[in-house]
C-alpha cells in the first residue's frame, strides 16, 4: 500500500470509528465497544512484548490490575483528578514491570512464560489479601468519572456511554500511534532482531537486556494505563477481574489475528470481545465452547488469521513469494 | 513450638511430595516434546474423580481404585497426545501453550458440567487411622501419600536409567531427529511419555482428593506450582526435581505455618525470587532432560 492509500485507509477507518455510536445507539452495543478498546490497548501493549520482541508474557492482567489500582487510590485517597491519575497507574505498572523485568527478562521461552504467569498470581494474592490498601475481595467501590475543565464547554464530565466510546477511541488511537512509530523506529528494529534472533541480535552490538526491559517497561506502563481507564469507566475493581486467566485472553487476542502486525492485536481484541458476547446465548457450555475454539484454532490456524490469509494469497498468487 | 515446626515440616514434606508427582509428569512432557502443558493440573483432577467413582461406583478399596484410575488415565493421556498435541509438535512454544491453556479451559468446564461444583471427598478407609509418634500426629493417609510419591519416584527413575523405552526417551529428549535416525519410534515415545506423566498426576490427584478435597478446579493453582518445581529443578534430572518440590512444599507448608496462611500461594514465587539473585547466571545450566 502507497502513502496515499495508507492515509485513506486511515481516514475510512476513522471517520467509520466515529459513526458507530449513531448505528449502534444502545448502551449494551456501546459498552461492548469501550470494553473493545481497552482489550485493543491491553492487546497493543502485549503485542510490542510477544509480537515484536519475541519475550512470552503471562502477566499482563497483573500490570492492567496494577495500572487500575494505582488509578484508583490515587484518585480516592489524593484526590487526584483522573489525567493525574491515570498516570499514577501507569508509572506504578511500569515501574514493577521494568523491576520484574530485570529481575526475570533474562530467562528464555517457556521459563519467562511460566515465571510471568506466577508473578501473576503473586499479584492476585496481594491484591486479595492487602485488606488495608486494596479491601481485599470486596474491591473499591465509588472511583469518579473522568472529568474535562469547564472552558471545554458545558460537557464536564464522563457520563454517557457515547462519552466514553469517543474518549477510548482517543485512547487507542494515541497508543496505537505510539507503537506506530516504536516500531518503525530504529529501536523497533532492533526489538525485531532480537525477536528474531537474539545471539545474531547481540552480536552486532544490540543490547538486547536493555532493549528487552525497555520493551517490558512500556508495555506494563501501557497496560496500567488501560486499567486506569477500566476502573474510571466500569467504577469499580476488584481482584476477580485481573487474574491470569485474563492474561491468556489478552494472550489470545495478540495471538488471534497475527501477532507480528500492530493491526493484529486490535482486530483480534475486537473479535474477541464480540464473539464470546454471541457465545453468551450457549449458557453453561460457553467456556466449553470457547475451550475447544481455541484448540481448533491453534491446531489449523497456528499464524493467526493474517498468516493464514496471507498463506492463502500466496498460494493462490503462483511463483510470488508470499510478505 | 518446636512441635509445630516438626509437624508444619512433615506436611510441607508431604505437601512437596504431591506436587514432585505432578512435576515429574511436566517435566517428561516438555523435555521430551518442548510442550508446557497447562492442561497438565486437568489430568491431576481428572485422576481424582476418576478414583472417586471407581470406589463409589465398584466399591472397590482405595489403593486398588487408585491404581485403576492411573490406567484408565494412561489410556485418557495417550488419547490426548494423539488427537490434541502431536499436531503442533516443533510449531513455536507460543501455539503449544496456547493450545494447553485450551484443553485447560475446555476440561475444567466439562468438568464442571458433568461432576457439578460441589467439592467432594474421596473415603479412603485409611482415613481414621491416626498415627502419633515424637509428639508429631499423622493419619495413615497422609503417610500413604509420601509413600506413594517415593515408590512412584523410584520406579520412574529406574524405568528411565535401565529399561530400553526409559533409555529410548532419554535419546528423543536429548536430539529428536537424531533419535528418529537411530530408529527410535519417536510417537511411540511421544505416547509413552503422556501416559506415564498422566499416570504420576492421576496419583497425585487421588493422593490430594483423600485427604483434602475433589472438584473441577482443583488443577490450576497446582499446575503453576509444579511449574516452579521444574524451574527449581533446572530441568536437569529426577533429583533435581526431587529436591526441588521438598523445598517448594517446606517453604509454602513452613510460611503458611509460621508467616501468614493468606499469602502461602505466593511463597514458592518468592523462592524463584531468591534462587534469581542466589544464581543470576539462570538456574537452567544448559543441560535438558
Amino acid at each position: 500500500m502507497n502513502r496515499a492509500g495508507r492515509w485513506i485507509a486511515a481516514l475510512c477507518t476513522a471517520a467509520g470509528l466515529l459513526c458507530v455510536p449513531a448505528l449502534f445507539s444502545l448502551d449494551y452495543y456501546l459498552h461492548i465497544f469501550v470494553m473493545a478498546g481497552i482489550h485493543a490497548m491491553l492487546a497493543i501493549s502485549l503485542g510490542l512484548i510477544i509480537g515484536f520482541t519475541g519475550q512470552v508474557s503471562l502477566c499482563h492482567a497483573a500490570f492492567y490490575g496494577i495500572g487500575a489500582y494505582g488509578s484508583a487510590l490515587a484518585s480516592l485517597t489524593l484526590g487526584l483528578p483522573f489525567w493525574l491519575a491515570m498516570w499514577a497507574g501507569g508509572l506504578s505498572a511500569g515501574v514493577l514491570s521494568y523491576a520484574l523485568g530485570r529481575l526475570v527478562l533474562r530467562l528464555r521461552g517457556h521459563f519467562l512464560a511460566i515465571t510471568t504467569a506466577f508473578f501473576g498470581v503473586l499479584v492476585t494474592v496481594v491484591l486479595n489479601n492487602w485488606v488495608s490498601v486494596t479491601k481485599g475481595p470486596m474491591g473499591i467501590p465509588g472511583i469518579p468519572r473522568p472529568g474535562l475543565p469547564v472552558f471545554l464547554g458545558s460537557w464536564t464530565t464522563f457520563e454517557s456511554r457515547v462519552s466514553y466510546y469517543y474518549l477510548v477511541v482517543a485512547f487507542v488511537a494515541g497508543i496505537a500511534y505510539l507503537a506506530y512509530r516504536i516500531v518503525g523506529s530504529r529501536l523497533g528494529r532492533a526489538l525485531i532482531a532480537i525477536r528474531e534472533n537474539e545471539e545474531l541480535a547481540q552480536s552486532l552490538g544490540i543490547e538486547t537486556m536493555r532493549y528487552k526491559v525497555f520493551a517490558f517497561t512500556l508495555g506494563g506502563g501501557l497496560a496500567g494505563v488501560a486499567g486506569a481507564f477500566y476502573a474510571h469507566y466500569i467504577l469499580f475493581i476488584s481482584p476477580v477481574t485481573f487474574t491470569i486467566g485474563e492474561s491468556i485472553n489478552i494472550l489470545v487476542m495478540v495471538v488471534f489475528a497475527g501477532m507480528t502486525t500492530l493491526a493484529g492485536p486490535i482486530i483480534g481484541a475486537a473479535i474477541l470481545t464480540i464473539l464470546p458476547e454471541l457465545l453468551r446465548m450457549a449458557g453453561a457450555l460457553r467456556l466449553v465452547i470457547y475451550g475447544l475454539t481455541l484448540m481448533a484454532f491453534i491446531v489449523w490456524m497456528p499464524q493467526g488469521i493474517v498468516g493464514a490469509v496471507r498463506e492463502l494469497t500466496t498460494r493462490t498468487r503462483t511463483g510470488k513469494p508470499g510478505g | 513450638m518446636i512441635a509445630v515446626f516438626f509437624q508444619q515440616a512433615l506436611n510441607g514434606i508431604i505437601l512437596g511430595s504431591l506436587y514432585m508427582l505432578v512435576a515429574l509428569g511436566l517435566f517428561l512432557i516438555f523435555g521430551i516434546l518442548e510442550v508446557t502443558n497447562f492442561a497438565h493440573g486437568e489430568f491431576y483432577m481428572l485422576g481424582a474423580f476418576a478414583t472417586l467413582f471407581v470406589m463409589t461406583g465398584l466399591g472397590a478399596p482405595f489403593l486398588p481404585a487408585v491404581v485403576l484410575a492411573m490406567l484408565c488415565m494412561a489410556a485418557f493421556g495417550i488419547v490426548v497426545e494423539r488427537v490434541v498435541f502431536r499436531p503442533i509438535v516443533g510449531k513455536p512454544l507460543i501455539n503449544g501453550m496456547l493450545l494447553s491453556f485450551g484443553l485447560s479451559t475446555f476440561l475444567t468446564n466439562a468438568a464442571l458440567l458433568l461432576f457439578t461444583a460441589d467439592p467432594r471427598k474421596i473415603e479412603s478407609e485409611f482415613a481414621q487411622v491416626h498415627l502419633r509418634f515424637l509428639g508429631l500426629h499423622v493419619t495413615l493417609e497422609r503417610l500413604l501419600a509420601l509413600a506413594v510419591g517415593t515408590a512412584l519416584v523410584g520406579f520412574l527413575a529406574y524405568f528411565i536409567q535401565h529399561t530400553k523405552t526409559g533409555k529410548a526417551m532419554r535419546a528423543v529428549a536429548q536430539d529428536r531427529i537424531a533419535a528418529q535416525m537411530a530408529g527410535i519410534p519417536v510417537f511411540r515415545i511421544y505416547a509413552v511419555t503422556f501416559a506415564i506423566g498422566s499416570m504420576l498426576a492421576s496419583a497425585a490427584g487421588s493422593m490430594v482428593g483423600a485427604i483434602f478435597l475433589v472438584s473441577p478446579d482443583m488443577g490450576w493453582t497446582v499446575v503453576l506450582k509444579a511449574f516452579i518445581v521444574v524451574i527449581l529443578g533446572g530441568m536437569g534430572n529426577i533429583r533435581g526435581i526431587v529436591c526441588a518440590s521438598l523445598c517448594v512444599g517446606l517453604v509454602e507448608s513452613l510460611g503458611g505455618g509460621f508467616v501468614s496462611y493468606a499469602y502461602k500461594d505466593a511463597y514458592p514465587f518468592l523462592l524463584l525470587v531468591l534462587a534469581f539473585l542466589l544464581r543470576p547466571e539462570g538456574l537452567v545450566g544448559g543441560r535438558k532432560a
